[in-house]
C-alpha cells in the first residue's frame, strides 16, 4: 500500500470509523475514544453506540474510567433507559469524580421521575455538602428532557426544599429555582421562618398559575 | 454555592460567529426614520454584517437565507431552517443601541411551515438569552403546535398556529415596568388572534434592558426541523414608526411595485439590476454546500459587501470559480454604475464564463451593451436569455429601460412600430416602453392590435399584458378579467397566477389571493 493511500485512510478514520473497523474492533475503539474524550467520534457512530457505552460502563472496574463514560453520556445528551439504569447504580457512590459525573449525566439521558426525585433527595439529604451542591447544579441545568408537566413537579420539589431546615439546602434550592426561572420572588434563605413562609406562598401561587396554563 | 454556576449556559448563543453570508445579500437597517432602531424589510441593498446590525449563525446543517419563495411584503423574506440532531441551530440575530428605559416597539411578520416544530423568537439585553434581569425580556416559542409566550418564567399558550399562514406580531415593551402588551394578527382575519395587556416580561424583571433580538429553531433539545420565514422586522422607540404603512397587517408589495420603484429610481440609463438571491449569481444549493465545505461562506459575504477584492490563492475549486465570478460581477456592476460600460461588459462576460448559470451577469451584460448602443447584440442576447427571466418581476422594467435607452422616445416608437408586429420580444419592449412613459391607453391599443394580429401562441401573453396595462392604470377589475381570460391560452401561467394573487389582494378577496399565491409557491409544502 502506498504511503499516500495509508495517509488517506488515516484521514478517514475519525470521520467514518464504522466504515473502517469491524464490530469488535469498534468496541475497542470506542473505549479509546472515551478515554481520550473524543466525543465527536463517538457521536458520529450514532445511537447504536449507546449499548456499547453502557457495557463499557458496567464492565469497568476503574471508577475513573466510569466517570469518563458518564461524562460521555452527558455530552451526547441522548435519552437512554439503559444508560439511566447503569448510572443510577452509582448515584450514591462516594467516589467524588464519579458521583459528580453521574449526577450531571442523569438528566441528560432520562426524564424519568425517579431521576429528579433522586437528585432532589441528594440535594437535601446527602451528608457531603459538595454532592448536595452538585445535585442542585444538575437540577438547575441538566434536566433537558423534561416536559412542561415534569418541570412543574421539579419546581414543586425545589419550592418545597425552600422549607428545608438546612440553610445551605435552602440556598442551593433557591439558586436552582433562580437559574431555572430568573426569579427569587424575594425569598431570602436566611430570613425568619415567617418571612420565608410568606415568600414560599408566593412561589406556590406562581406554580399554581404555571400548572393552570399548561 | 458559586460552584453551582458550573456552566453558565449561553442561552440561544453558545459562541457566536458572524458569517457575512445570508443567501448573499440585501439587509437594510433603518435609515432616516426617526424612532426606528432596527428595520429590515430584506428588499433593499447590501449592508455589512457587524455588531451594529445583525449576525447570522449557520453552524450545523441548518441555514439562514433570503427567500423569494415566501414573503410578507416586498420580494424577500428570511428563511430560517433548523435540522434536528446536528448539535446546533441557525440564528438570525440583530442588534440595536441598548435601551434602558421607556418603551420599545417590536414588529415582525412570521410564517412557519410546521407549527409542530419548535422555533424561538426573543428580545434580550446584555445578559443575553437567559431568564434573568437584562437577559430575555420578550420570548415567543412554539410548543406542541401552539404559539406560546414566556411570561413570568412560565409558558402561556396563545393560540394554535396554522402552517403557511403569516402572523404579524406587535409588542410594546415597557422597560421600566418590565411588562409588555402583545397583539398578533393572522393574515386574512380582522380580529387579532392574541391580544394581551400588561404581561410580565419573560423573567418578571422590571428595568430589564434590551439591545438585541434573535430568531432561531430550538436551542436545547436539538430536535427541531423547523422551516420558518420572517419579514418586516422593526424595532422602534416611537409607536408611530411601528404603525406606519410598512407595518400594516396584511400589506404586501405587489408585482407592479417593482415596476414603479424602478421607474422612479432609474431614469433612462441602463444600470445593473438589483440582486435578489444567490441564485442570480449561479449559486444554488450545490454551490452553497461547496462554499461551506471549503469554509468560504464568510469570504462570499465579504465579497458581496465589497470588502474582499481577490479570492485567496489557496482556495480550491469549485469555490474558487464561484467567488471569482462574484468578484467579476461586482466589478462589472461598479463599472456600469460609474459609466464605464466597456469595462462592465468585459467583467460581466467574465462572470458568465466562470459561472454560466449566473443569470444576473448575463442580463447585466445586456444592460452594458444597451449603454454602448450595440443594439443588434442587445437583441440577440436578450432573445437568448429572456425565457429564463419570464417569471421575474425585474423583467418588464428591464425591457422598458432598454427600450428607452434606444434613444429619443418618439424615435424609439418609430423604430419599433414597424417591426413590433413581427417580433414578439421587440413588440413587448415597445409595449413596455409605452407603459413606462405613462401612456397606458396607447399601450393597451397596441396590445389589442397584437392580440388580433399576432400569432395564436402569443394570445395568452398579450391578454396578460393587457391586464398589466389595466392594473397600472388602476383598473383592477379589468385587470382581473384580462388575467383570468389569459389563463386559458397562456403557455406559462405562473406569472399570471402571481398577478391574480395581487389583483385579489387589491380587491380584498384574501381566500383567492392565497389560492393563487399557493399555486405559484406550493412546492415548499413538499419539503
Amino acid at each position: 500500500m502506498s504511503r499516500l493511500r495509508v495517509a488517506s485512510l488515516l484521514l478517514l478514520v475519525p470521520l467514518v470509523p464504522q466504515l473502517v473497523w469491524g464490530e469488535d474492533a469498534s468496541a475497542a475503539q470506542v473505549q479509546q475514544w472515551v478515554a481520550g474524550r473524543n466525543v465527536a467520534a463517538i457521536r458520529a457512530l450514532g445511537r447504536p453506540v449507546l449499548p456499547k457505552l453502557v457495557h463499557l460502563y458496567e464492565s469497568a472496574s476503574d471508577d475513573g474510567f466510569k466517570a469518563r463514560v458518564a461524562q460521555t453520556f452527558y455530552e451526547l445528551g441522548w435519552e437512554s433507559p439503559e444508560a439511566k439504569r447503569a448510572l443510577m447504580k452509582d448515584v450514591h457512590t462516594q467516589n467524588q469524580d464519579l458521583r459528580l459525573q453521574v449526577q450531571w449525566a442523569l438528566g441528560r439521558v432520562s426524564n424519568d421521575q425517579d431521576v429528579v426525585d433522586t437528585l432532589i433527595a441528594n440535594m437535601r439529604s446527602d451528608s457531603n455538602p459538595l454532592f448536595r451542591d452538585k445535585a442542585a447544579c444538575a437540577l438547575a441545568y441538566d434536566q433537558i428532557h423534561l416536559s412542561e408537566q415534569q418541570k412543574v413537579r421539579l419546581f414543586g420539589a425545589l419550592i418545597e426544599a425552600l422549607r428545608d431546615e438546612k440553610l445551605d439546602v435552602r440556598r442551593i434550592a433557591l439558586t436552582a429555582l433562580q437559574i431555572q426561572t430568573g426569579q427569587t420572588k424575594g425569598f431570602e434563605p436566611g430570613a425568619s421562618w415567617a418571612d420565608r413562609e410568606q415568600k414560599i406562598r408566593v412561589w406556590q401561587s406562581w406554580l399554581a398559575q404555571y400548572k393552570a396554563g399548561l | 454555592m458559586a460552584e453551582l454556576a458550573r456552566t453558565i449556559q449561553g442561552g440561544f448563543v453558545g459562541s457566536l460567529v458572524v458569517f457575512g453570508f445570508i443567501g448573499g445579500s440585501a439587509w437594510a437597517q433603518a435609515q432616516g426614520a426617526a424612532g426606528a432602531l432596527v428595520r429590515y424589510s430584506f428588499d433593499d441593498d447590501l449592508v455589512d454584517t457587524g455588531p451594529d446590525t445583525f449576525s447570522v449563525s449557520q453552524f450545523g446543517r441548518g441555514s439562514v437565507r433570503l427567500s423569494t419563495v415566501y414573503r410578507f411584503s416586498g420580494y424577500r423574506s428570511v428563511e430560517i431552517r433548523d435540522v434536528a440532531g446536528d448539535r446546533n441551530f441557525p440564528e438570525l440575530q440583530g442588534y440595536f443601541p441598548i435601551r434602558t428605559e421607556g418603551k420599545l416597539y417590536l414588529h415582525f411578520a412570521m410564517m412557519t411551515t410546521d407549527p409542530g416544530e419548535e422555533l424561538n423568537i426573543a428580545l434580550a439585553g446584555p445578559q443575553w438569552f437567559r431568564l434573568r434581569k437584562d437577559g430575555i425580556a420578550f420570548w415567543l416559542k412554539t410548543a406542541n403546535g401552539y404559539l406560546t409566550a414566556i411570561s413570568d418564567s412560565m409558558p402561556k399558550k396563545l393560540f394554535c398556529m396554522r402552517a403557511f399562514v403569516w402572523y404579524v406580531v406587535d409588542a410594546t415593551y415597557d422597560i421600566d415596568a418590565g411588562t409588555y402588551d402583545l397583539t398578533i394578527r393572522q393574515e386574512g382575519l380582522e380580529s387579532p388572534v392574541a391580544d394581551m395587556r400588561g404581561q410580565a416580561n419573560a423573567a418578571s424583571q422590571p428595568g430589564s434592558r434590551v439591545d438585541k433580538f434573535s430568531f432561531i429553531g430550538d436551542h436545547d433539545t436539538d430536535a427541531s426541523n423547523v422551516v420558518y420565514y420572517v419579514d418586516d422586522v422593526l424595532v422602534g422607540v416611537d409607536e408611530a414608526i411601528v404603525h406606519q404603512p410598512f407595518a400594516a397587517p396584511g400589506r404586501r408589495k405587489l408585482f407592479v411595485d417593482y415596476w414603479n420603484s424602478a421607474r422612479r429610481a432609474r431614469a433612462a440609463h441602463p444600470k445593473p439590476l438589483p440582486m435578489m438571491s444567490l441564485a442570480d449569481l449561479g449559486i444554488g444549493s450545490a454551490e452553497t454546500a461547496a462554499l461551506r465545505q471549503n469554509g468560504a461562506g464568510e469570504l462570499l459575504g465579504q465579497i458581496l459587501s465589497g470588502r474582499l477584492p481577490e479570492v485567496p490563492d489557496d482556495l480550491p475549486d469549485p469555490s474558487r470559480s464561484i467567488l471569482q465570478s462574484v468578484i467579476a460581477w461586482r466589478e462589472g456592476a461598479r463599472a456600469l454604475t460609474d459609466g464605464d460600460a466597456e469595462l462592465a461588459l468585459a467583467r460581466f462576460d467574465r462572470a458568465s464564463q466562470l459561472s454560466p448559470s449566473a443569470a444576473l451577469s448575463q442580463m447585466d451584460a445586456v444592460m452594458a451593451l444597451a449603454n454602448l448602443a450595440r443594439w443588434d447584440e442587445v437583441d440577440r442576447r436578450l432573445a437568448g436569455i429572456v425565457p429564463q427571466w419570464r417569471d421575474d418581476p425585474r423583467l418588464p422594467a428591464t425591457l422598458a429601460i432598454i427600450g428607452l435607452a434606444r434613444g429619443d422616445l418618439d424615435a424609439v416608437e418609430h423604430q419599433l412600430r414597424p417591426s413590433a408586429e413581427s417580433s414578439g420580444l421587440l413588440a413587448e419592449e415597445y409595449f413596455l416602453t409605452l407603459l413606462w412613459k405613462g401612456d397606458a391607453a396607447r399601450a393597451e391599443t397596441f396590445a389589442h392590435t397584437m392580440l388580433a394580429r399576432g400569432p395564436d401562441s402569443e394570445r395568452g401573453l398579450w391578454r396578460e399584458r393587457l391586464g398589466d396595462a389595466a392594473f397600472l392604470s388602476g383598473s383592477i377589475e379589468r385587470a382581473r378579467d384580462y388575467y383570468e381570460a389569459s389563463l386559458a391560452e397562456h403557455p406559462r401561467p405562473n406569472s399570471v397566477w402571481l398577478k391574480l394573487s395581487d389583483v385579489y389582494f387589491k380587491l380584498g378577496d384574501l381566500e383567492k389571493e392565497r389560492a393563487f399565491r399557493e399555486r405559484v409557491y406550493g412546492s415548499l409544502r413538499e419539503r
